[in-house]
C-alpha cells in the first residue's frame, strides 16, 4: 500500500493552473500504473473535516484537515514485488516538490 | 515520468473566472474572498476524483460541483441573506438560468467592469482583474507583473477592500456611464496586454498568457451587443497584430530582436487574418480612436515581406493622425525613428529637438537610443557611443540592456 501523507492542496494557495497541471500529473501517474496492470484500488481522501475518536471514552473531534499535523490524503493498494519494485512505482508520486511524502507499507496477507 | 494527460488547457483558469463571476452576483461583491475559496475547494474535489478516471465532461462536472457547493455556501452565510434584501431576490431567479453560456458571460462583464471601477485604484485595478477574472494565483500574478508577492497581496486586499466599502454595485453600467468606464475597461485591457508585450518577464509561456488574457476579455466586450464599439474592436485587432509577433521578438538565446532582425517567417498568420477581419469591423464607422491608429501601425509593418518593404510614409502618416488626437511624447519619438528610416535626418532632429528625456519618465533611454541612432546614421560616432553610454546607464531591463550594449559595440567596430 502506498499512503499519501502532507502535500494538502488546500493550505498551499495554487492557482486554478496549478491545481490543473497537479491533476494531470496525478492522473498521468494513475494511467501508467494501469496498464502495467498494477493498482488494485486506490482513495483519495477530502481534507476538509476530520473526526477523530480517541480514548477509552470514544471521545470524538472535529478538526479541520489544515490542523491535522500529517494529513492522509490518499492511498493505493498496488501488486508489487517487494519493496524495491513498490519503490519505483512511488517515485511518480507528484508532489514530493510539495513536500508530500509517500510510506510504502506491506499489506499483511493471512492464510 | 509519467505522460501529461491531453485535457483543455486553462480549463480550471477559466473556469474559475465563470464560477467566481456567476457566485458573485448570486451572493453579493461583498462576499468575494468566500466565493474564491469555495472555488479552490471545487478543484481540489476534482483532483480527488479525476485521479482515476476524467469525466466525460470535465466542464459540466465542475460546474455542477459549483452548483452544489453554491447550495452549501447559501447554509453558510444564510445570515447574510437575512441582511441583504438584494440577495434574497436575487436568489429567486433560478440559479440554473445564470449557469448558461450568455448569462456566465454576462456575469464575467460584470466583473470587468468592476475591476475598472473608478473607486477602485488604478495601480490596483489590473491585479484585482488578473485575480478575479483571470483566476491567476498572487504568486502568478507578481511574477507576471515584475512585482513582489507582498505587494499584489495588498493591491488585491485593497481593491476588495474598495469594493466593499464603497458598495460597488455589480452591474454593466448604462448610457453614458457605459460609455465613460468602456474606456477605463479599453485601458485596462491595453496595460495588461503590454505587460505582457513588452514586459522584461524573460518566461515566454507567462507572457503568452497576460496577452491571451487581454484578447478574451475583449473579445466578451466585443461579443455582447451593449458592450461592442469601434473602439474595442480596433483593440482586438491590435493585440491581434502586436501578438502575431510574439514569437518572433527573442531569439532562442533570449536576446531581444527588433524588426529588422526578426525572422518574418515566424510571424503567426492566423492572428494576423484574425486582426484584419476584426478591423474591417472597427472602421465600417468611420470614427477612429488611438486604438485604430496604432493597429494601422501596427499592420503596416506587417504587410512589409521584409524590413526594407516597410511602408515608412504610411507609418508616418498614421503618427502624425494618432498625435493629433491624443498627442503624446512616445508618439513624437517612434516619428524620429520613422524619420530616421526614411533617412530624413533634419526631420529627425527637429521631432528629437522638441523632446526633453524627463517627459518619457522611466522610458527616457529609448530617446538617448534614438539621438544614438541619429548620430550614427549621420556619421558622428563619438556623440553616438555618448548617447548609447547614456542610454545604457538608464535602461531598466537586462534584455534591453544587452540590446543597447550590442549595438554600441557595432558602432565602436565600425
Amino acid at each position: 500500500m502506498l499512503v499519501f501523507l502532507g502535500a494538502d492542496y488546500a493550505t498551499m494557495g495554487l492557482s486554478p493552473d496549478e491545481m490543473q497541471q497537479r491533476m494531470g500529473k496525478w492522473f498521468a501517474w494513475n494511467q501508467k500504473m494501469q496498464d502495467a496492470g498494477q493498482v488494485e484500488t486506490g482513495h483519495a481522501l477530502d481534507s476538509t473535516k476530520v473526526r477523530q475518536v480517541s480514548g477509552p471514552a470514544r471521545t470524538v473531534t472535529d478538526r479541520a484537515g489544515s490542523e491535522v499535523k500529517e494529513l492522509i490524503g490518499g492511498y493505493y493498494v498496488v501488486k508489487a514485488a517487494d519493496f524495491d519494485a513498490a519503490e519505483v512505482i512511488a517515485a511518480d508520486f507528484p508532489d514530493y516538490d510539495l513536500g508530500g511524502t509517500v510510506e510504502i507499507r506491506e499489506v499483511m496477507v493471512f492464510n | 515520468m509519467a505522460e501529461e494527460n491531453p485535457m483543455i488547457d486553462y480549463l480550471f483558469r477559466h473556469q474559475h473566472g465563470r464560477m467566481v463571476a456567476i457566485l458573485c452576483r448570486i451572493f453579493g461583491l461583498e462576499h468575494l474572498e468566500t466565493i474564491e475559496d469555495a472555488v479552490q475547494d471545487t478543484f481540489i474535489k476534482a483532483i480527488g476524483a479525476w485521479r482515476n478516471e476524467l469525466p466525460d465532461n470535465p466542464e459540466a462536472w465542475l460546474t455542477t460541483a459549483a452548483k452544489n457547493r453554491l447550495i452549501d455556501l447559501f447554509r453558510s452565510i444564510k445570515s447574510a441573506r437575512e441582511r441583504h434584501e438584494n440577495l434574497t431576490v436575487t436568489a429567486a431567479i433560478a440559479v440554473d438560468q445564470l449557469f448558461l453560456d450568455d448569462e456566465i458571460a454576462d456575469s464575467q462583464l460584470r466583473m470587468i467592469f468592476t475591476a475598472c471601477h473608478p473607486a477602485l485604484d488604478p495601480r490596483d485595478q489590473i491585479a484585482f482583474a488578473l485575480k478575479a477574472i483571470g483566476g491567476f494565483s498572487r504568486k502568478e500574478i507578481a511574477a507576471a507583473l515584475l512585482l513582489k508577492e507582498e505587494t499584489i497581496k495588498k493591491r488585491i486586499t485593497r481593491a476588495r477592500k474598495a469594493v466593499a466599502d464603497k458598495i460597488i454595485r455589480f452591474e454593466i453600467p448604462q448610457g453614458e456611464q457605459l460609455r465613460i468606464r468602456t474606456i477605463r475597461v479599453l485601458e485596462v485591457i491595453y496595460l495588461l496586454f503590454n505587460e505582457g508585450f513588452h514586459s522584461a518577464q524573460k518566461d515566454l509561456a507567462v507572457r503568452k498568457e497576460l496577452c491571451g488574457e487581454a484578447l478574451r476579455l475583449s473579445k466578451m466586450l466585443i461579443d455582447n451587443p451593449l458592450t461592442c464599439n469601434a473602439d474595442v474592436q480596433a483593440l482586438f485587432a491590435l493585440m491581434c497584430f502586436h501578438s502575431a509577433r510574439l514569437d518572433s521578438k527573442i531569439n532562442e538565446s533570449n536576446e531581444i530582436l527588433d524588426l529588422r532582425t526578426q525572422d518574418r517567417s515566424k510571424w503567426y498568420f492566423p492572428l494576423v487574418v484574425a486582426g484584419n477581419d476584426m478591423m474591417n469591423l472597427a472602421t465600417a464607422s468611420g470614427e477612429y480612436s488611438v486604438y485604430h491608429y496604432e493597429a494601422a501601425i501596427a499592420c503596416e509593418h506587417l504587410r512589409a515581406q521584409t524590413f526594407e518593404e516597410t511602408n515608412w510614409k504610411d507609418i508616418l502618416k498614421w503618427y502624425q493622425k494618432l498625435e493629433a488626437l491624443n498627442p503624446s511624447p512616445f508618439n513624437l519619438l517612434n516619428m524620429a525613428v520613422v524619420n530616421l528610416q526614411q533617412a530624413d535626418f533634419s526631420a529627425a532632429q527637429d521631432v528629437l529637438q522638441q523632446l526633453e528625456e524627463d517627459q518619457l519618465g522611466q522610458r527616457k533611454y529609448l530617446y538617448h537610443g534614438c539621438w544614438a541612432e541619429y548620430y550614427k546614421r549621420t556619421g558622428d560616432a563619438a556623440q553616438a557611443i555618448h548617447q548609447y553610454d547614456v542610454a545604457i546607464s538608464m535602461v531598466p531591463n537586462d534584455l534591453e540592456k544587452e540590446y543597447l550594449l550590442k549595438k554600441r559595440e557595432r558602432v565602436k567596430a565600425d
